[in-house]
């Protein structure tokens, strides 16, 4: 990703009213986090798992925050427990930020990946979240606006899955 | 020592203060000492320390308490390195450690009833005012003491098996009624909006 790209998501987080991030950092997007440290108007929390990443989200979002939950999509397995008993069962919006590894866009897919890719939107479907893929950053302020609308109108979590040339 | 006896003595001492349960007989025991609005009865197991962390650091100037288990601690033990970093003043845990799965209804024994020890591994992950709690007196003097000091605390406090939790009435408001008592709430006594509230 290049860092143009890097600073534009993390603008469209801001701009989306995303103030509050976990995280476990992955290498498809690392670049946002120095940036989202760095502003004084967001908070960065890192987290040891990401079952933990969303249950402190959630929390912080229960709390008044707007808040979103940053990992690579193999969080998605480890952090399923959390996302359907906290994030659908108790209904709590979180935004997913989602490295989108092994997916068919990813640009550095390879044998160590794809299995991984390719049972992810079936898991998030199979939990009840819904998801956007974005390959390229044309609307990307548009998509995590609306995001973040659809994860506080519906109560739940709701996933962006960036591959394309975020991944390269 | 029987953890309703903790709870009783820690319902007294409720104000303002955020209550984060997680699942287990404490859940039903605390929903039936205490009605406060600031109750999050949280209706799983391994999920209440990092929802109340969330909320203490979004929330820095209230009091949030966390409410768990052994079993429970035992399926989230990251939460241990990740509080032992952050620190939060705020937050003050108790986790009743009873020894066994007693939800389970055959009470098998956890880890704790072995070697295991949360109250070292809390210190151990960086929680530095972690203690082990084995009798009412020391509940009283040290647990009920942090809900008003600056610090975040942990304690483990050993209580024998107790299954009160089967003959009170269990809690029947569901998560959603839970939730949004807690975060209007909230609204009412932080005086802004929660923003995914949003509007109708």
């Amino acid at each position: 990703m290049t860092d143009e790209l890097a600073q534009r998501l993390v603008s469209s987080l801001k701009a989306a009213g995303i103030d509050f991030v976990t995280y476990l950092p992955e290498t498809r997007l690392s670049q946002i986090l120095p940036l989202i440290r760095d502003d004084p108007g967001m908070q960065l929390i890192a987290a040891a798992s990401e079952q933990e990443a969303v249950t402190i989200a959630a929390g912080a979002t229960l709390g008044g925050k707007q808040a979103a939950v940053y990992m690579e999509n193999t969080g998605i397995y480890v952090s399923s427990y959390s996302l359907l008993t906290v994030g659908k069962q108790l209904g709590v919006p979180l935004l997913l930020v989602i490295g989108f590894l092994g997916g068919v866009p990813d640009q550095r897919n390879s044998f160590l990946y794809a299995t991984i890719g390719s049972h992810t939107i079936p898991v998030l479907q199979s939990l009840g979240i819904e998801h956007m893929v974005l390959e390229d950053g044309g609307k990307l302020e548009t998509n995590v606006v609306d995001a973040v609308r659809a994860a506080n109108a519906q109560r739940a979590p709701f996933a962006l899955l960036f591959a394309g040339e975020f991944s390269a | 020592m029987i953890r309703h006896e903790c709870l009783e003595l820690l319902a007294g001492k409720i104000t303002d203060q955020l209550v984060v349960t997680s699942q287990s007989g404490q859940r039903i025991e605390w929903a039936h000492l205490s009605k406060h609005e600031g109750n999050l009865l949280v209706g799983m197991m391994g999920c209440a320390i990092g929802v109340a962390t969330g909320l203490a650091l979004a929330l820095p100037h209230r009091k949030i308490i966390a409410l768990d288990s052994d079993g429970s601690v035992l399926l989230s033990l990251f939460n241990l390195a990740t509080l032992g970093n952050l620190r939060p003043k705020n937050l003050v845990i108790y986790v009743f450690d009873n020894g066994v799965y007693s939800g389970s209804r055959i009470s098998y024994p956890t880890a704790t009833s072995g070697h295991t020890d949360l109250a070292a591994m809390a210190r151990g992950a960086g929680i530095a005012n972690a203690h082990m709690v084995r009798d009412l007196e020391d509940f009283r003097e040290k647990g009920i003491d942090a809900l008003t000091r600056d610090e975040l605390a942990f304690f483990v406090c050993k209580v024998e098996e107790s299954l009160m939790h089967r003959e009170i009435p269990r809690p029947n408001t569901d998560l959603a009624e839970n939730k949004y008592t807690f975060v209007r709430y909230l609204e009412r006594t932080e005086g802004k909006a929660i923003p995914f509230l949003g509007r109708g």
